[in-house]
């Protein structure tokens, strides 16, 4: 089953002459332990598409559902909840607080009302896993961008869910750092430890990149092309 | 320019900025309405009623005898007079008093001014004082009896400004004609004279002493003197007022100033693209100035007309107490003075942010450096303590992370939490001071006039813990004749029933000592081990050694405790009372019985100006009022400061909500930044109030006395709460506007 469906999906911005229609019925399915690209060119849509699949943006048309509950439609306060038990956002810019630690970072997530009980413990552990540990109590402006950018990931596991959101999660970092991060992205599609949400078959996860090699890791390409989704 | 302030992303800061400019206007309104009506009320009475430039009063005599004399004075313009009867019965409608007042008008100049009706003309005719026109409810063509059976038609209703108005004096006045009073040319006791040249005054006083031989009783008041008298209670109000709304405005000028750095730290690329098209630093100030007074100019008028209403009924209110008149138009040019001042000093605010940023070099502009010095704004540059924080210490953080507008929003809530921690003090005290003996050191609740000998049966009274013998005159330092002063005496410790707290020196031990008043010490240059002689009506000099120095508030300060014998030898028919002092839980009622079964009601103790309630309440409506209107702009600065704060982390406000934070979440942050600056601030602000502003205000409104003005516990619980509440309401209105915010478009601007 579909770990994230989407159907027809339209999303227009701007109105009148200068309306653009970036979505135009895209459709996608990724199943759980599934990492699937979407490529494009800049402006083409494909950061919008993550924020339609996330609930952070409302589309015009077509439906949304994460883990079979309904995305589009749902109120600001089920969409807070949606989005806290079943995805996880990963930005090309991190998105650290600059005043606090980089562990503080990973566990903030873990401290939003509504947030697993375990979330904390889980962070602690992300941490360790991720072999931030030494660099745990460093300040973001004290870390390299791999670092910072595996803190942004352990951020985005920390409440466990079944749905990994990446937008060009490479596209700020030298190659070598890319590479590492990628790489984790894949170990965490393939984990197959059960999720709190209650996913047993790993992760699935949309990588938004404009870079093909960013690519290699999927299973599946996609490329975003006059507002649909297509094989690449 | 004005789209541009009032478009979608700027409307929002625009109208909270409005909001701002309105609540100190607000204050300054009220303070400049009040203010100005206290500060220039006499003249403008005093002018409208051609009060005289002297006052004189003496024994009854023929008013040709007097005039001879009067005429003769030098610097003298006019002159005229009048026949005072005192404590005459008067009713009306229900109303009556035993200490009516009236004044048989003998021609030439009134003195009063007539507000209602018209001046007396024939018999059976009267002119009544506003204040008692008021408090009985008179209007020309009512009915008013003096005595028995005199009985006056009131034809109208006059203000004469020499003295505060009836119920704050007990004693009300009417003025009647001089034809109801038969043929026989009636006698003076009162003189009027207006002079050629007020600044010369003492001359004419001098030679008119010099030439009172044969005159008893003689005794002058002058126009500056009763400004002066008058002058004292409203000065200290006058200056809390301006000293209020100079807070309130410095504090809206921070806030304002705080807000057009952010603003300008976020439009520096749009001013780095202006000057590297060629607009000078002038030109980008001036545009900025004019959007500022664009805001600032509206809703300081509002805020003004606001503050001006909102205190014109509690205004007219005190000046009549005060028997002056309101300012009406003359308020005008004061107002539009204020209007001007706040716009400029809001524009300059907010330029100046503008100006600074503009004169740097295009190049570093557009490179978007701070506009502070570098590495000053954030502490984000210091190592982090472990990372355990909660969503409230997060809020926290995002509040002390712009170092300067923290420490601005601190500073301007504490002031506005002091004052309005002072305020709740004086309205207390001024409370107290009516209601409570015990604030001006009374301890006994119940007075009653029975004779000396009838103490131990006070005293056998079940629920009295002591009673004694209280003996009080007004008599003349022997020295000065114009320095009165009250003694009062009590046969053993009079601490026990009258305690005003210790200066100087230490209490009387014996008859020849006497504890005298800082306000007495002050006007007779008094210490302890100096010498007061007093001389008590008909009666011999008396002196004392001066042992002790008290803050008495009773009568000014002016007073003076002794032992009896000495006062009682001088004056034998000094008046005495028996002070009743009662248990803690007694039935007053119970004991009042038994005291009236005795021979005699007994008197309830009052405070020190329990004839001045009405006058007291008043002031304290007022100062309330202040009170709310900084607390008001304690809201703003609150909001303003939060608002801040949630636009500069609005990317974090929307990663949070990324991570399925929802509204709850971020009002917990908000909080914990609200909490950052409203916990220091109102800690500052009592303290501040406790060793600063509390001392300042009671020193100088009364240096002769100790007026309580520490803030106590139950005030300083409201004021906490009152933070609380505010930083609450400030968090739900700045959350409700970032949750309003596309999560996608915090994210983007991170």
């Amino acid at each position: 089953m579909a770990v994230v469906s989407a159907r027809g999906l339209v999303r227009t911005f701007g109105q009148g002459r200068s309306a653009r229609r970036v979505l135009d019925g895209a459709d996608l399915d990724v199943e759980a332990g599934e990492i699937v690209a979407v490529l494009g060119r800049s402006g083409s849509g494909k950061s919008t598409l993550l924020h339609v699949l996330g609930g952070l943006d409302r589309p015009d048309a077509g439906t949304v559902e994460l883990g079979g509950e309904r995305v589009t439609g749902a109120a600001e306060r089920r969409l807070s909840a949606l989005r806290r038990r079943h995805v996880g956002f990963v930005f090309q810019f991190f998105h650290l607080l600059p005043e606090l630690s980089g562990e503080a970072n990973v566990l903030l997530a873990a401290r939003v009302r509504g947030a697993d009980p375990g979330a904390v413990a889980r962070g602690r552990a992300l941490v360790d896993r991720l072999g931030l540990r030494e660099v745990a109590e460093s300040l973001p402006h004290e870390l390299s961008g791999g670092e910072q950018q595996r803190f942004a990931i352990a951020r985005a596991l920390v409440n466990d869910p079944s749905v990994l959101l990446a937008d060009e999660p490479t596209g700020n970092l030298d190659v070598r750092a890319g590479a590492e991060v990628l790489v984790l992205l894949r170990e965490l599609a393939a984990d197959t430890r059960p999720t709190s949400s209650g996913g047993t078959g790993g992760r699935a996860v949309v990588l938004v990149t404009h870079e093909a090699s960013a690519a290699g890791i999927a299973d599946r390409v996609l490329r975003l092309e006059g507002g649909r989704l297509v094989a690449a | 320019m004005t789209r541009a302030l009032f478009d979608a992303p700027r409307r929002g800061r625009t109208i909270l900025a409005a909001i701002g400019i309105f609540a100190a206007s607000l204050v300054v309104g009220t303070a400049a309405t009040v203010g100005f009506g206290l500060a220039t009320g006499f003249d403008r009475a005093a002018r409208q009623a051609d009060l005289p430039d002297v006052i004189a009063r003496f024994d009854r005599e023929p008013r040709d005898t007097v005039d001879e004399r009067v005429s003769a004075l030098p610097n003298l313009e006019s002159r005229s007079y009048r026949f005072e009867l005192e404590d005459v019965p008067l009713r009306a409608g229900g109303e009556h008093t035993h200490k009516g007042i009236l004044h048989v008008v003998l021609g030439g100049r009134r003195g009063y001014a007539i507000t209602a009706g018209r001046d007396v003309r024939g018999p059976h005719e009267a002119v009544v004082e506003r204040g008692l026109a008021r408090e009985w409810g008179l209007a020309p063509g009512d009915r008013l009896v003096a005595w028995r059976d005199y009985e006056l038609r009131v034809v109208g209703v006059a203000v004469e400004p020499d003295n505060v108005a009836f119920p704050l004096t007990v004693t009300p006045r009417a003025y009647v004609s001089e034809r109801d009073w038969g043929d026989e040319p009636l006698p003076a006791n009162l003189a009027l004279l207006w002079l050629a040249d007020p600044e010369r005054a003492d001359i004419t006083l001098a030679q008119a002493r010099a030439s009172s031989f044969g005159i008893g009783g003689l005794s002058f008041v002058t126009r500056a003197g009763i400004e002066a008298l008058l002058g004292e209670a409203a000065g200290i109000v006058i200056s809390l007022l301006v000293a209020f709304s100079l807070v309130a405005l410095v504090a809206a000028g921070t806030m304002l100033a705080a807000s057009a750095h952010a603003e300008t730290q976020r439009r520096l690329p749009a001013l780095g693209v202006q000057r590297a098209l060629g607009f000078t630093p002038a030109r980008l100030a001036g545009r900025q100035a004019a959007e500022t007074a664009l805001v600032a100019a509206p809703a300081a008028a509002l805020g003004l007309g606001a503050g001006a209403l909102a205190v014109a009924g509690p205004s007219a209110a005190l000046l009549a107490q005060l028997n002056e008149q309101p300012p009406g138009a003359a308020l005008l040019p004061v107002h539009a003075a204020c209007l001007l001042a706040i716009t400029a000093l809001v524009t300059a605010a907010a330029t100046w942010p503008a100006w600074r940023a503009a004169r740097r070099p295009p190049a570093e502009i557009l490179r978007g450096g701070e506009l502070g010095r570098a590495g000053a704004r954030r502490w984000s540059m210091r190592p982090a303590p472990p990372a355990h924080d909660g969503l409230l210490a997060t809020g926290a953080r995002f509040a002390f992370a712009a170092r300067g507008r923290f420490a601005a929003s601190v500073a301007t809530i504490a002031v506005c939490a002091a004052v309005v921690t002072l305020m709740l003090a004086l309205a207390t005290l001024l409370d107290r001071l009516r209601d409570d003996p015990g604030a001006v050191g009374k301890r006994y609740q119940l007075t009653v006039r029975l004779d000396p000998f009838e103490v131990d049966a006070v005293k056998a009274i079940p629920g009295v813990a002591d009673a004694a013998e209280r003996y009080q005159t007004d008599v003349a330092d022997s020295f000065r004749l114009g320095e009165p002063l009250r003694m009062i005496a009590y046969r053993g410790d009079h601490t026990t029933f009258e305690a005003p707290p210790l200066a100087d020196g230490r209490r009387l031990r014996g008859d020849g000592e006497v504890e005298v008043g800082v306000g007495l010490a002050d006007a007779l240059g008094l210490r302890p081990g100096a010498t007061l002689a007093v001389q008590p009506e008909g009666g011999d000099e008396v002196r004392f050694r001066v042992s002790g120095v008290v803050r008495a508030l009773e009568h000014d300060g002016r007073i003076a405790y002794v032992r009896p014998r000495r006062l009682l030898d001088a004056q034998p028919g000094v008046g005495s009372t028996i002070s009743v002092r009662l248990e803690p839980g007694a039935d007053r009622a119970l004991v009042e019985r038994e005291l009236e079964a005795l021979g005699a009601p007994p008197q309830p103790v009052g405070g020190a100006t329990t004839r001045n309630a009405a006058f007291l309440g008043v002031l304290a409506t007022v100062l309330r009022g202040v009170g709310l209107a900084v607390g008001l702009v304690c809201l703003y600065a609150l909001i303003q400061a939060l608002a801040m704060t949630a636009r500069d982390r609005r990317g974090a406000v929307a990663l949070l909500r990324a991570c399925g934070g929802d509204a709850g979440t971020v009002a917990t942050v908000l909080a914990g930044a609200a909490l950052a600056v409203a916990v220091p601030a109102a800690v500052a602000g009592v303290v501040l109030e406790w060793l600063v502003l509390g001392p300042l205000v009671a020193r100088s409104a009364a240096g002769f006395a100790s007026l309580p003005l520490a803030p106590s516990a139950g005030q300083v619980a409201v004021v906490l709460g009152g933070l609380a509440v505010l930083a609450a309401a400030a968090t739900a209105v700045v959350a409700r506007r970032a949750l309003r915010e596309p999560v996608i478009a915090g994210l983007r601007e991170e």
